[in-house]
């Protein structure tokens, strides 16, 4: 059983910390409630899960902000990364 | 909620009384290190600055050596001078007399060479130390208490569990009527604009995304892109996959207040609640800046384990890291892996903080202090050496 932490309840991903393998269940606290996801694919350490399906430019939320849009459709229990996910801040020059 | 702290003349109330014995520039650091290995109560604020930068940087530099003296932690300053530096160590002295704390200067080349300085030195700082040592702690409210904060050496942990943690003892502090300051102009970029929307008002939020664009213009004025280099390939290994989710994980040691006024390095806070300081992430110039703008007590996360102390402000050391806590514990003040094995909360863990930054502040000492790992600093400046 692999762990995950949701920082707010807004965000549509969780943070693994500790390493999960393909199929595998990953725990995660919200409030007092515990719930789980199942990793469809391997998730490293630190690295993120999706928590819902993500589709093509939705935005991806992390401490309940906007931190990337997905570049392609993203699956529940999907890797969400540099390979999925585009920078979505610029500099406000 | 109450801690037991030393009010100065100027009624500012520090959580130390140490004698400050500073070099106006720093080819006197070895006087002034001397002098402290020395004398008992003392610590030294030693830099490589003072001499030989643009003036707007000299300015910046004396600033920041007046608000450092003026800092609550020093009950007296024993400046050191070299006697030909560009900063003016008269006008130092003065600025600093003004706030009714005792301050004395000496001149290595009118005292006739380090011999001589270090023995004077060591004799006035014995008298400093002494009449220090009978100014007694009382209690005050954590309104008097202004705090600083700073990540370093980041993990995986660090954005998902300390940074939340001090975020929510800063908080806390506000709520009190307390002073909470926040730097890493580079730890923002990415999330500059959720700051600014977030300001008590629009020149404030202004300042902060023009902090972040001037740090940005000059990276680029000598062909580099800050933005581009933002996030590592180690950040992206270790799980980050923008700069806007790595700059959203640092900024929230800031907590979630409204940001209440932004001042420049070296400068003071003119009120309370959550202020802005464009200080570098880098530890050495980072630390000094919100000891010179007033900060007593300082909140660090690390993640992997950052070591430094600062000599004016005792540096909390906080870590989600349990590998961290364990093999480095002789470092770490304060362990917050709790959160990430879904033990505790991170509102729990904010409260546990808070009273640990009132026992700092009424005395307990950190693992920094003990170890004296709290001798290394400096002061930012903008420009060339010349």
């Amino acid at each position: 059983m692999g762990k995950a932490v949701l920082v707010n309840q807004k965000d549509n991903v969780v943070t693994a910390v500790s390493d999960a393998e393909k199929g595998e269940d990953i725990i995660y606290r919200v409030g007092s409630e515990t719930r789980q996801i199942k990793a469809i694919e391997a998730i490293p350490y630190g690295h993120k899960v999706a928590l819902a399906k993500i589709a093509k430019g939705s935005d991806i939320i992390k401490y309940g902000e906007i931190i990337g849009r997905a570049k392609s459709d993203i699956e529940l229990g999907a890797w969400v990364h540099t390979h999925n996910t585009d920078e979505t801040y610029t500099p406000s020059r | 909620m109450k801690f037991m702290g030393y009010v100065r003349p100027d009624g500012r109330v520090g959580t130390r009384n140490h004698v400050g014995v500073i070099a106006t520039v720093g080819c006197v650091n070895e006087i002034v290190l001397s002098i402290c290995h020395q004398i008992k109560g003392t610590v030294p604020v030693t830099h490589t600055q003072g001499c030989l930068t643009v003036t707007s940087d000299l300015e910046m530099v004396q600033r920041t050596l007046i608000n450092l003296s003026k800092n609550p932690n020093l009950a007296a300053v024993l400046l050191v001078s070299l006697g030909c530096e560009s900063v003016f160590p008269s006008e130092i002295r003065d600025e600093i007399a003004r706030s009714k704390k005792p301050v004395e200067l000496i001149n290595v080349h009118q005292l006739g060479g380090s011999i001589k300085t270090i023995a004077y030195g060591c004799e006035l700082a014995e008298q400093m130390v002494l009449d220090a040592s009978e100014i007694q702690r009382r209690e005050f409210d954590a309104s008097n208490l202004v705090v600083g904060c700073k990540c370093g050496s980041s993990d995986a942990t660090s954005g998902l569990s300390s940074n939340l943690v001090v975020g929510e003892a800063a908080d806390t502090l506000v709520r009190e009527g307390g002073t909470f300051l926040f730097g890493e102009v580079c730890d923002i970029m990415g999330s500059e604009q959720i700051l600014a929307w977030r300001a008590a008002d629009r020149e404030t939020g202004q300042k902060i995304i023009d902090a972040v664009n001037s740090l940005i213009d000059m990276a680029e004025a000598i062909g580099a892109d800050v933005v581009g280099c933002q996030l590592t390939e180690g950040n992206k290994k270790g799980g980050l996959t923008t700069v806007a989710e790595k700059a959203i994980g640092a900024t929230a040691k800031a907590g979630s207040t409204k940001p209440q006024g932004f001042v420049n390095y070296g400068d003071v806070p003119s009120g309370k609640g959550l202020w802005v300081i464009p200080t570098p992430g880098r530890g050495f110039e980072n630390l000094t800046g919100l000891a010179a703008a007033g900060a007593v007590v300082h909140l660090f996360t690390t993640g992997l384990g950052a070591l430094e102390g600062h000599p004016i402000m005792p540096v909390i050391k906080i870590t989600g890291n349990i590998n961290t806590w364990n093999k480095l514990n002789t470092h770490m003040d304060f362990n917050v892996s709790s959160i990430i094995d879904g033990t505790e909360t991170v509102e729990e863990a904010g409260e546990r903080l808070f009273d640990k930054i009132l026992k700092v502040a009424s005395g307990k000492l950190t693992k920094a202090e003990i170890l004296r790992y709290d001798e290394s600093m400096n002061i930012l400046t903008y420009g060339p050496v010349i």
